[in-house]
């Protein structure tokens, strides 16, 4: 009893196998149905699902009124979450790395959203755009101005929705650039300020290489983030109007889990889940290969 | 302190900057003194007076018409105790894990390793649809289970990638010198491995905690049943019976939100750290 | 330790997690004593119809000693999602709640999750005491057989601020849809909206569209239609009735809507910031409790057919009911003239059971009660007719064509294309 006992406090794999199993089971396995379902047809009720070959992405490709709007909104957004949250991110970081009276609350304040709810901030938000009674409402009829329909007109509501992401998501990349800035050097930095060297210059010659891979960091994350928008959106429009907010993660669970069409609405996550593993890959590369040279 | 007064005297730049940034502060916490007013404002002052006007008598009644229309008190228990379940026994198994990769001989490690790692970075919002199928066909929809399941299999990953990083970086010294006194792996993992740890776990914890309350897709699919929601959920379905009831519905938001808030506040240091130690030093 | 050994301890590991999940799984679900007919309905927000609900199930319970009723309440997406993921299990309930139409209950019908109710139907002698129109819906999908049992019918019509309409000069209720724009231009002169809608959730303007489509086509053609056996690009009154969605969109509703949901949409016009709303009855309790009830008016849309805008709502015996017999027993005395009379205002204002009688009632009520008096037949809302699919769809090109973003041939020919392309 003890030996076997012994026997399995040594056994790698029963260290393993509680993490492996959950993982395989919950993460892994869906993501090969999914694949599987969007070569598909299935209704959520048939006991039975037909095999229909690349009919579901012929679909989707080629007749969905609203894939090609998920698909352009999914681009813009991870275009818009590449530039302002890590650039505001960054700058806030640069400031709150100075010596500055009270910077720890500071700090405090643009981190207190990113641990709210997603779906929290969306219903804040919802009632801060309120075209009647909300807060920006209120604001702009004291200045005189008209209200714009923030989630209703829908050349605006992405935009609206994303300002809402981006008040909670500065402080995320805030937070990494800070810790990335740990890492400079002082010795450098109090090097070229006796040089003489002007704050644009210890700032490109000093911080910007030191944080350099910081930056990569952020960049990929906040890539990653963006495609899982889904709470945000659900929350604040509900894809709505007319469907010019969908984004693709929140068009396949309405295909799937409110239309009932797991064949289509799978199709369109193997898009996304694609487009996905084509940065991933790449950056797990890169990272492996920079922890090689860093040993 | 005294000195960073001092310094951000002695120069214009910083002085500047001090302000700027402290406009931008306002701006970024106002929502919330926002949310805070309207939900102890009654229906005619909100739409009556200004946003950022202090209620006038406070209406402490819509946390109370909140709570009990909304049924926050099953939401509440719910998030709490999938909370409680799912972090720590998460966290004990990452950490197995995490040893195992680090320190046990296996030739599989590295790949076991990058398989895993794969995971922190795959979505699961595309797999909503199939996840719910696979819970609903082994019987688990509306349980708790159910849903704890799925939360570790998407939250392990992130944690085994951090703690593997930690683990390699203690000295071989240390658990040599164990093993070779006859101590089991499981032992070293349990007497050395995880006393020092604890640091780390303790960031790991707070981040999984806030995550974990947070949570809302997989719920969405998986707890059709209003008596299992989490909070969020219940939120969600709040404001949709009663987005015209302002005050509630922020009062609402506020319950929402309170514990995370917090828990941050409390444990302010640890996210920083555990939001960090993995991404930019490892 | 060989390779082998290693593998089956993996295999026994994962063997003894899959067991224990199911077994938790099944302790969740288990655990009958007495007889259980489990009923998932909805989420009632009037805390009245809630507890009618319970009290029904007590007498019923008292009266039949070892029967357990038991409610089980959803919202309405959530019981949609529910019954779907029951179908494949036997952890369905024994009685379900549905919309009656055709993308709903019908669908549940042909899926085979109903069973066929014609011998209770023959044995309790329904038919002689439910009201015509409500239990027509019973013998419309179930290829001769009758599914289901008529739980409530709701009509949509209509409610107007008095004040407004005296304001702008309207004397009269419209009595045609020429008369009701008129209407609505007086108004606008006047420099009221017409009507007020939530356009973030999509069913609430989708009902000005259902009742356009109404007036422009007509009753067969509108089925045609909402059935898709009619070509939507190809039938020049469906483009019409988007041209006249445009119209009301661009000049007539108080805006801005597409950010606004319902509920806020109907207190705007509680607050009097727009004349009109096309509400169910259902809104009379709620005007009740905020409002002054003699403030309002109440007309059905004019559409120029003999139909009412509205719907039923069905209970439904599910195919794997443990003991149909007694769910039937129970829906025969949930409907029964005295629980009906009892209950009356509790859940609904207006019976499934002809034999109520109707005394004390609101003001509005009495206008409802006319209306249903008056019409024999129904058109379903347009989501309670269409597959779900296309029901998205219909939403979507609705709202476009209402902000003005999609022209009416453009929406037509949209929809029709969706339909088209139908797995």
């Amino acid at each position: 009893m003890t030996r076997l006992f012994d026997r399995m406090a040594n056994a790698p794999w029963l260290f393993l196998a509680p993490a492996l199993a959950v993982y395989a089971v919950f993460a892994i396995w869906p993501m090969i149905d999914v694949t599987l379902v969007s070569f598909q047809r299935w209704n959520g009720i048939d006991p039975t699902r037909d095999f229909v070959g690349l009919a579901n992405y012929t679909y989707i490709f080629t007749q969905d009124p609203v894939f090609w709007t998920a698909f352009r909104n999914t681009l813009i957004w991870t275009a818009l979450s590449l530039v302002f949250p890590p650039l505001a991110g960054l700058l806030l970081a640069l400031a709150l790395n100075q010596p500055l009276f009270g910077r720890a609350t500071l700090r405090a304040v643009f981190y207190l959203p990113v641990i709210i709810a997603p779906i929290a901030v969306a219903t804040m938000w919802r009632w801060m755009y309120d075209p009647f009674f909300g807060l920006f409402a209120q604001l702009l009829t004291n200045l005189g101005i008209g209200i714009p329909d923030f989630l209703g007109d829908p050349d605006l509501a992405l935009y609206s929705v994303f300002i809402a992401y981006f008040w909670q998501q500065v402080g995320f990349s805030m937070v990494l650039f800070l810790a990335g800035l740990q890492s400079v050097d002082a010795s450098l930095v109090e090097a070229s300020q006796i040089d003489g060297a002007g704050r644009w210059n210890r700032f490109k010659h000093v911080t910007l290489p030191a944080i350099t891979p910081t930056m990569t960091i952020v960049l990929v994350l906040s890539l990653i983030q963006s495609l899982k928008a889904f709470d945000i959106v659900y929350g604040l429009t509900g894809g709505g109007p007319s469907q010019s907010t969908q984004m693709l993660a929140l068009w396949a669970f309405s295909q799937s889990m409110q239309v009932f069409d797991f064949g289509r609405g799978g199709a369109i996550s193997v898009v996304l889940l694609v487009i996905t593993v084509g940065v991933v890959i790449p950056y797990l590369r890169w990272s492996q290969r920079r922890e090689e040279q860093l040993k | 302190m005294k000195q960073m007064i001092a310094a951000t005297r002695r120069d214009p730049v910083l002085m500047g900057l001090w302000l700027s940034l402290l406009v931008f502060a306002l701006i970024w916490f106002a929502p919330f003194v926002f949310i805070v007013f309207t939900s102890l404002k009654s229906s005619p002052e909100i739409m009556t007076s200004g946003a950022f006007t202090p209620p006038g008598a406070l209406v402490t009644q819509n946390y109370a018409t909140a709570w009990n229309r909304g049924g926050f008190d099953h939401a509440f228990f719910n998030s709490v105790f999938v909370t409680v379940i799912k972090v720590p026994l998460g966290l004990m198994i990452a950490a197995l894990s995490a040893y195992a990769l680090a320190r046990m001989k296996n030739r599989w490690n590295k790949l076991v390793l990058l398989f895993i790692v794969f995971g922190t970075m795959i979505p699961f919002q595309v797999m909503l649809a199939p996840l719910f199928t696979l819970v609903n066909s082994l019987g688990l929809v509306d349980t708790y289970l159910g849903l704890i399941l799925p939360y570790l299999a998407f939250g392990i990953p992130y944690q085994i990638f951090i703690l593997h990083s930690f683990f390699k970086s203690v000295p071989k010294e240390l658990s040599e010198a164990a093993l070779i006194d006859g101590a089991s792996h499981f032992t070293t993992f349990r007497r050395i491995f995880l006393p020092i740890t604890l640091p780390v776990m303790a960031a790991l914890l707070i981040l999984d905690f806030v995550a974990t309350w947070n949570e809302f897709a997989m719920a969405l699919v998986i707890l059709q049943d209003a008596d299992k929601w989490t909070l969020p959920l219940g939120l969600m379905s709040f404001q949709g019976q009663f987005s015209n009831e302002y005050g509630q519905l922020n009062a609402a938001i506020v319950m929402t939100v309170l514990p995370a808030v917090l828990v941050y506040l409390i444990f302010q240091r640890y996210f920083v750290s555990g939001l960090t130690s993995g991404a930019v030093k490892g | 330790m060989t390779n082998s050994h290693r593998k089956t301890v993996l295999g026994r590991l994962l063997c003894a997690a899959t067991l224990g999940a199911g077994a938790l799984g099944a302790l969740g679900t288990t655990g009958a004593m007495a007889q259980e007919i489990d009923i998932w309905t909805l989420n009632f927000s009037s805390e009245k119809a809630n507890n009618a609900l319970n009290a029904i199930a007590q007498e019923f319970e008292e009266a039949n000693p070892g029967v357990d009723i038991i409610w089980t309440q959803r919202g309405v997406d959530e019981l949609k999602t529910a019954l779907r993921v029951s179908a494949g299990t036997d952890s369905g309930p024994d009685i379900f709640f549905s919309w009656a139409g055709l993308g709903l209950g019908g669908e549940y019908v042909a899926a085979g999750m109903s069973q066929p109710l014609d011998s209770y139907y023959d044995s309790y002698k329904w038919d002689d005491t439910l009201l015509p129109t409500a239990a027509a819906f019973a013998s419309s999908y179930g290829d001769g057989h009758k599914h289901g049992v008529p739980f409530t019918f709701k009509g949509e019509a209509v409610y107007y601020n008095k004040a407004l309409f005296e304001k702008a000069g309207i004397t009269e209720e419209p009595t045609t849809y020429d008369a009701l724009v008129a209407a609505a231009q007086a108004l606008k002169d006047a420099g009221i909206p017409a009507f007020a809608f939530g356009g973030s959730v999509n069913w609430h303007v989708m009902r000005l569209m259902d009742v356009l489509l109404e007036t422009e086509c007509g009753a067969q053609t509108h089925d045609a239609l909402v059935a898709m056996e009619a070509n939507w690009s190809e039938t020049p009154c469906a483009t019409e009735a988007f041209a006249q969605m445009q119209m009301w969109g661009e000049n007539y509703f108080l805006k801005p809507f597409m950010g606004i949901d319902q509920p806020q949409s109907f207190n705007l016009f509680v607050a009097g910031r727009a004349a009109m709303m096309l509400e169910g009855n259902w809104l009379v309790q709620q005007l009740n409790e905020v409002s002054d009830l003699d403030n309002y008016g109440l007309f059905a849309f004019p559409t120029g057919t003999d139909r009412l805008y509205g719907f039923a709502e069905y209970h439904y015996i599910s195919a794997g009911a443990d003991d149909p017999d007694m769910a039937a027993k129970f829906l025969d005395y949930f409907n029964s003239t005295d629980v009906q009379q009892r209950y009356l205002g509790a859940m609904t204002t207006n019976s499934v059971n002809a034999d109520v009688v109707y005394e004390n009632q609101l003001p509005l009520e009495t206008e409802w009660n006319a209306l249903f008096a008056q019409y024999d037949a129904m058109f379903v809302n347009g989501d309670q007719g269409f597959p779900a699919s296309v029901t998205a769809e219909y939403f979507r090109v609705i709202n476009q064509t209402a902000t003005g973003d999609m022209t009416p041939q453009d929406a037509a020919d949209a929809l029709q294309s969706y339909i088209d392309n139908l797995g």
